[in-house]
């Protein structure tokens, strides 16, 4: 089988540097801008968190862009680190209920666990729940453990030179059995219904009435600069030599390889690099959203993400984080307006764009531009879809 | 209490029934079975219509078996008369344009006539069903049991047989040794001999309790386990040192026996589960393993199968309405009104259909998407999985979002059952087309002028193309036949599980998993990984008590050896890079 | 590329705002939310609640409306994903501003939401069986307890001599509750532990904390369950509490009926399957099989006639998307949806305004309706008073009626309630 040659991107903005800078100009302008207008009243509580909702999709994006646009790994495993973190970020929210649990109101629950354990049976905290009462401890594990799971499998995968579409093939196995493995209710985390009815983060109420909106807006700014982070982080190792490599690993691996590079390490520093970006964003989605359930930790969860970068752009800095707000943006009206055709209109973009616009969003100004200038010279019309000439008529 | 009430008119019959099953002789009684059973339809008293029935214990005609089918299957009715006399008639045979059906008569079993002496059709809408409850069906199945100690269906015997001995009545031992002495089939004759075994238990004697008990250890019957169990605490506590002793001897056989029916109950289970794998891969193993296309769509192939049955078994029946979305266009099937084996054979007339209608779909998918992608693998997965959401969608809005009844037809409904280990024909049957399909996929991919080209052009499309292969029509085709296999996979599935719009995608993970760890490209490497995974499963739910630890365990194993070996089993040797 | 994002931009606020804009409510007219699935995995239960409420709001409306407004839906699909129910949730609630919201059937969906009804003091109806331990201010549960189904089936088999229990069911929190409660019911009626089936769950210490045989959610192959059931119920005398989820249902009892079992060697009770269910398996081979509802199809009384006519009389007139016209059906969810519309309505009369806390205050207080399935009445703790039905199942797919218990006092704690014998 010869070795699948990307699709040519042609990126919008030649240079990175003017594509940076209206990244980085757009994000801190949300950063800045929501939080500033919802304090005042003139954008609602509900956009906001919406919108926070977003960008940490757009994080999970921008890590699957990192993988996929840069070093050619279609990873079907993004989903379940952006879920770990999630949970690892949740284990220390359930904590903070405490005696706030409705059977602890109740009496029944006189060590504050978490409601779910209580409905199974249990009388005590188990072991491994018990450090997560740290925030510290919680956030250093959201980094932690879903690094060290992809350490661990893109040690062995990319030493044993598993590439194309069968690293694609084992990262969805990998998931499938993730979710699998959180969809028990032995295994402690919540089963099916996964960890809900968050309270307190740091001692700032999510919840109530006159303080929940300012957590809310916290947390927005927290996303949205740690996207900026993000970006920036990702620009300045497009610049560097490491960076050049990577995306020479994506063209032609075999070419990397016999000039002397190991390109398996590389890889698995990306790999790892994206693992932790999407359980960031994974543990700044729990508060948020309000939920983290196995069911954001299937495959097809990983799919999703990979259609919104294809949609917005793959191999660009702004691609993914277009397509991630983007298409959920969509999806937020499509479900309202056409409840039955939802699927249908995903499905179709994510058709349409493979087939049509494999450079994104991102690509369409150019292939307009192109199909403009296609058209003009009288002698050879582009494709049999443009239209004829009014002179030649 | 109710028991009681069962086995009172039971015993009063056995008493008769015991000479009929003994010698054969014929019945004689004032009235006969069809008049009992009127009368019991027609009384409102529950009591009565319970005694009623329970008078026919160890009747021998086979018109009881038949009304009580009926019965339990709501098709008795009350017919009045004009001159207002109540007549209980069984509905049959296929309905006529007003609904109605032909009325049997229970008490002559001739047809309903009218009062000019014809035929009177009744329709089952305008009539109430005859009513029955769980205890008047436990009283019928008690009269039908001791019916079929004399039944010449050895499973309805050894039925028969167990819950006679289960009730532990001792007054119940001669009939049991009556049929012991004309009974020639050797497996009745060990239940009849477990059955006074067990019936032995019960009596006060200790002596009598040993000899069931060495009787039971020699034929560990699974079905007495209980009833050993019981018998034994029951010595235990009464300090009988000898029966507690024999009787756990008679327990550890059981146990023994039992281990032996799991060992190769999970054999089978294991192959059948292989089988099922494997023919849900197989289709993959071609788009995937020959062809390179990431087929996300392949789930869907498999509900296109499994709802072309759906639609063939309508087709047999009355037949359907449904509407395609969007374009707003309203089909009708007209049906072919089949009844018995003729409404039977539509799972014969599905198979070819599962396998074209899923052929076509994947025709016309490689001709509008895939052809574009051949050279951008990890697009084509993307691509697909479009495809697949669409055409779930679409199946939601044509089919309806509920799961669908595919009909179970007879011949794979039922099972064999060798040295206590369950053989479901259906399982049966999806192992032995399995073996059918891989067969003819060999063959064709080997022995045939097309499968050749297949095989050239897959090997090097260029290189085939310059020789004048037409590569185009190759690759369509062997798509074709890819989903064609996969609908192939519905109809069968169909029969095992739930057949709904998303039903494709329990499946995707799994058949990716299969051809991978088979080795790609390698149908033979299919087969191997399939039943191999399809045992592992099996056995590790048998060991582990659990289903899912069973799967997780056995996708990390995959994973991690996919790690040792990455090219899978079997995988085809090349010198090229990548 | 500033302009092609900034469309973008746009169009995700546009699309936002325009949810707001589409359904703006008159003086005369009050908005009522609608969230139920759809689409994904769970459309295949809730869009016939969908179509109930649509067919209660018309039939209100013909009649005057509440209150003299009528009601107007506003109808959102979460797509079968939980976080996207708080996110709806909140779009009902701050953006539409509805009266109350008819929805959710999972336990997962319910407990997404829960948070924002909470916090914005809205009102959520809750029409499916559930597994209780919950008692939210901000939910009318009109769903069955674990006491109004579960408890008076075992009850029904052990009155028919049943003397072994298998204990069955889907990986989620209402089969593990309702098995908790279920074995520390029949331990509270002697049965011994080796007559329950499917296995024990115990914690570091030794405890037995939970009971029965889980499978996750899609599972396909019942073949080694099946065999464990045939060899359990080898002595003639047991039967299979089944809590399976509805998809799980085909594989499970084709399995079953392919193995030679029946209703009247091992029967199951499921208490997912209703008639709606029943559509999707091989009836003939389940006849007798039990279910226990606060509703049946079959209930033989004028108002449920009446109920079932002018359903059918909507579903052929109705001009509403995606609503499918053939072969429906009506089961207990439904009608319990139907219930609750009318309880709201009697609550809102009573209270003479729409405002959350006074309708509560009315239902607290006690109200009754007559509905189809019998009179149910509002209790203050948030559930219902209504009639149980046990129903054995017919080739037809309908139930038939075996017993039915009256005025049913829902009780949603009920774990640590019943003693063990021995």
């Amino acid at each position: 089988m010869s070795s699948p040659p990307t699709v040519p991107l042609r990126p919008l903005v030649r240079s990175r540097h003017r594509e940076f800078l209206v990244v980085g100009s757009i994000l801190g302008l949300l950063a800045v801008g929501f939080p500033l207008s919802n304090a005042h009243g003139w954008m609602d509580d509900f956009t906001i968190t919406l919108w926070g909702k977003y960008l940490c999709y757009a994080l999970l994006a921008v890590s699957v862009d990192l993988l996929w646009g840069y070093t050619g790994l279609l990873s079907l495993g993004q989903a379940l680190f952006f879920s770990l973190g999630g949970y690892m970020f949740g284990m220390y929210l359930m904590l903070q209920i405490g005696m706030l649990g409705s059977y602890a109101k109740s009496g029944q629950n006189p060590n504050g666990l978490p409601d779910f354990m209580v409905f199974l049976g249990h009388t005590f905290l188990p072991a491994f729940w018990r450090p997560f009462q740290s925030f510290s401890f919680a956030v250093s594990m959201v980094f932690v453990l879903p690094g060290l799971l992809a350490l661990v499998f893109g040690f062995l995968a990319f030493r044993s030179r598993i590439k194309g579409v069968y690293f694609s093939i084992l990262t969805q196995a990998l998931t499938y059995g993730a979710a699998l493995m959180f969809f028990r209710n032995d295994f402690t985390m919540g089963g099916n219904n996964g960890f809900t009815d968050f309270k307190f983060i740091l001692g700032h109420s999510l919840v109530e009435k006159g303080s929940g909106p300012a957590t809310m807006r916290g947390l927005f700014v927290v996303t949205a600069v740690l996207l900026l982070l993000v970006c920036l982080g990702c620009h300045w190792l497009n610049g560097t030599k490491f960076g050049l490599v990577r995306q020479a690993i994506r063209d032609g691996e075999n070419r990397v390889l016999f000039s002397g590079y190991a390109t398996a390490n590389y890889k698995l520093f990306v790999f790892v690099a994206a693992a932790m970006i999407a359980a960031v964003g994974g543990a700044l989605f729990v508060p948020q959203a309000g939920i983290i359930n196995p069911d954001q930790m299937t495959p097809d969860k990983s799919i999703e993400a990979v259609i919104w970068v294809a949609v917005g752009g793959r191999g660009t800095l702004i691609g993914p984080i277009i397509g991630a707000i983007g298409v959920n943006a969509l999806k937020s009206w499509a479900t309202h307006a056409y409840p039955d055709s939802w699927l249908i209109i995903l499905g179709l973009i994510s058709l349409m764009v493979v087939m049509f616009l494999p450079g994104g969003v991102v690509s369409l100004p150019a292939r307009l531009a192109e199909l403009w200038r296609r058209r003009r010279p009288a002698t050879a019309p582009a494709t049999g879809v443009t239209k004829p000439a009014p002179d030649r008529a | 209490m109710s028991w009681n009430s069962i086995f009172r008119p039971l015993l009063r019959a056995l008493v008769v029934g015991i000479g009929l099953l003994a010698s054969g002789r014929a019945w004689a009684a004032s009235e006969s079975p069809r008049a009992t059973i009127v009368r019991a339809i027609l009384t409102t008293d529950d009591t009565q219509k319970r005694d009623l029935i329970g008078s026919l214990v160890g009747q021998g005609d086979e018109a009881i078996r038949e009304i009580f089918t009926a019965w339990r299957e709501d098709d008795l009715f009350v017919y009045t008369a004009p001159d207002g006399t109540k007549i209980p008639v069984e509905l049959t045979g296929t309905k006529n344009s007003a609904g109605a059906q032909t009325a049997v008569r229970v008490d002559n079993g001739e047809s309903l006539q009218d009062a000019t002496g014809h035929a009177l059709p009744l329709a089952a809408a305008k009539l109430t069903a005859v009513g029955h409850d769980a205890r008047l069906r436990l009283a019928m199945k008690n009269v039908v049991d001791l019916l079929d100690l004399g039944s010449p269906l050895l499973a309805k015997r050894l039925r028969a047989i167990q819950t006679i001995g289960a009730a532990q009545k001792a007054d119940k031992i001669p009939v049991l040794e009556a049929r012991g002495r004309v009974e020639t089939e050797p497996k009745a004759k060990d239940a009849l001999r477990a059955a006074i075994a067990v019936i032995e238990l019960a009596d006060p004697s200790d002596d009598v309790k040993l000899k069931g008990l060495a009787e039971l250890r020699e034929l560990h019957p699974a079905s007495c386990y209980d009833l050993i169990k019981v018998a034994r605490d029951k010595a235990e506590t009464a300090a009988q040192p000898a029966v507690a002793k024999a009787a756990t001897a008679a327990l550890a056989a059981i146990d023994q026996h039992k281990a032996v029916v799991n060992f190769y109950g999970t054999l089978f289970r294991g192959l059948s589960a292989g089988s099922i794998l494997l023919v849900v891969a197989l289709g993959l193993a071609i788009t995937f393993g020959l062809m390179g296309v990431i087929n996300m769509a392949h789930g869907e192939m498999i509900t296109v199968g499994a709802y072309a049955t759906y639609i063939t078994q309508h087709i047999f029946g009355e037949g359907m309405n449904f509407t395609i979305p969007f374009v707003r266009l309203a089909i009708h099937l007209p049906g072919m009104h089949l009844t018995g084996w003729g409404y039977q054979m539509f799972f014969v007339a599905a198979i070819p259909a599962g396998f074209l209608s899923a052929a076509l779909v994947g025709v016309a998918l490689e001709r509008s998407v895939i052809r574009f992608l051949y050279r951008r693998p990890l697009d084509s997965l993307l691509a697909t999985w479009g495809v697949s959401l669409i055409l779930q969608q679409l199946f939601k809005l044509t089919f309806g979002s509920n799961n669908v009844d595919v009909a179970t037809p007879v011949y794979l409904s039922s099972n064999w059952t060798i040295y206590d280990v369950t053989f479901d024909w259906n399982r049966v049957f999806v192992i032995g087309f399995a073996i059918l399909i891989v067969l003819g996929v060999w063959l064709a991919l080997t022995k045939t002028p097309l499968g050749l080209l297949i095989r050239c052009v897959m090997q090097n499309r260029t290189m085939a193309a310059c020789m004048g292969v037409r590569t185009e029509r190759v690759n369509m085709l062997t798509f074709g036949l890819g989903s064609g296999l996969a609908g192939l996979a519905g109809v069968f599935v169909s029969q095992l599980g739930t057949v709904g719009p998303s039903m494709g995608q329990e499946y995707i993970v799994d058949s990716f998993m299969t051809v991978v760890v088979g080795g790609v490209g390698s149908i033979f490497g299919t087969v191997v990984s399939a039943l191999g995974i399809g045992l592992s499963d099996q056995s590790l739910q048998q060991i582990l008590l659990n289903p899912v630890l069973g799967k997780i365990l056995v996708l990390l194993a995959i994973i991690l050896f996919l790690q040792w070996r990455p090219t899978g089993l079997f995988a085809a040797k090349s010198r090229s890079l990548d | 590329m500033r302009s092609s994002f900034s469309k973008l931009f746009t169009t995700g606020v546009l699309a936002l705002g325009l949810g707001s804009g589409l359904a703006r409510a008159a003086d005369d007219t009050v908005k009522v939310g609608i969230l139920h699935d759809l689409s994904g995995t769970m459309a295949i239960s809730e869009t016939s609640l969908r179509d109930i409420l649509l067919f209660t709001f018309d039939e209100i409306n013909a009649k005057g409306g509440v209150m003299g407004k009528k009601i107007v839906p506003v109808i959102e699909d979460p797509g079968s994903d939980w976080p996207t129910f708080a996110e709806k949730a909140k779009v009902l609630l701050e953006q539409e501003k509805v009266a109350v919201t008819f929805g959710c059937w999972t336990s997962v969906s319910r407990k997404s939401c829960l948070p924002v009804y909470e916090k914005d003091n809205g009102l959520l109806f809750y029409p499916v069986q559930y597994e209780g331990e919950e008692e939210s201010q901000n939910v009318c549960y009109t769903a069955e307890a674990v006491n109004q189904q579960a408890i008076p089936a075992v009850d029904y088999f052990i009155a028919q001599g049943k003397k072994k229990f298998y204990l069955l069911g889907t990986d989620y929190v209402y089969p593990q509750t309702t098995n908790l409660v279920l074995l520390e019911y029949l331990r509270s009626k002697g049965v011994p532990l080796a007559n329950i089936g499917g296995g024990f769950k115990k914690d570091e210490t030794g405890k037995i904390i939970s009971a029965g045989k889980y499978t996750p959610f899609g599972h396909k192959d019942y073949q080694q369950i099946v065999a464990e059931i045939k060899d359990f119920s080898a002595s003639g005398d047991a039967c299979v509490i089944s809590t399976l989820n509805g998809d799980t249902n085909p594989p499970f009892f084709k399995e079953y009926a392919a193995a030679g079992l029946t209703a009247d060697t091992c029967p199951v009770v499921s208490y997912s399957i209703a008639e709606d269910e029943f559509r999707s398996l091989p009836a003939k081979d389940l006849v007798g099989q039990v279910g226990c509802w606060t509703y049946f199809m079959s209930i033989d009384t004028d108002a449920n006639k009446t109920f079932l006519a002018n359903f059918q009389t909507w579903l052929s007139a109705t001009k509403a998307d995606g609503v499918v016209k053939e072969g429906r059906v009506v089961d207990s969810p439904m009608v319990l949806s139907y219930d609750g519309v009318y309880l709201w309505k009697a609550c809102v009369e009573k209270a003479g305004t729409f405002d959350v806390d006074a309708v509560r205050k009315v239902w607290k207080a006690g109200v009754s309706f007559d509905g189809p399935g019998g009179k149910v009445t509002t209790q203050p703790n948030m559930h219902l008073t209504k009639t149980v039905y046990i129903g054995e199942s017919k080739a037809d797919g309908q139930f038939k009626i075996l017993k039915s218990f009256p005025d049913v006092y829902g009780e949603p704690h009920l774990k640590g309630t019943f003693k063990a014998a021995n």
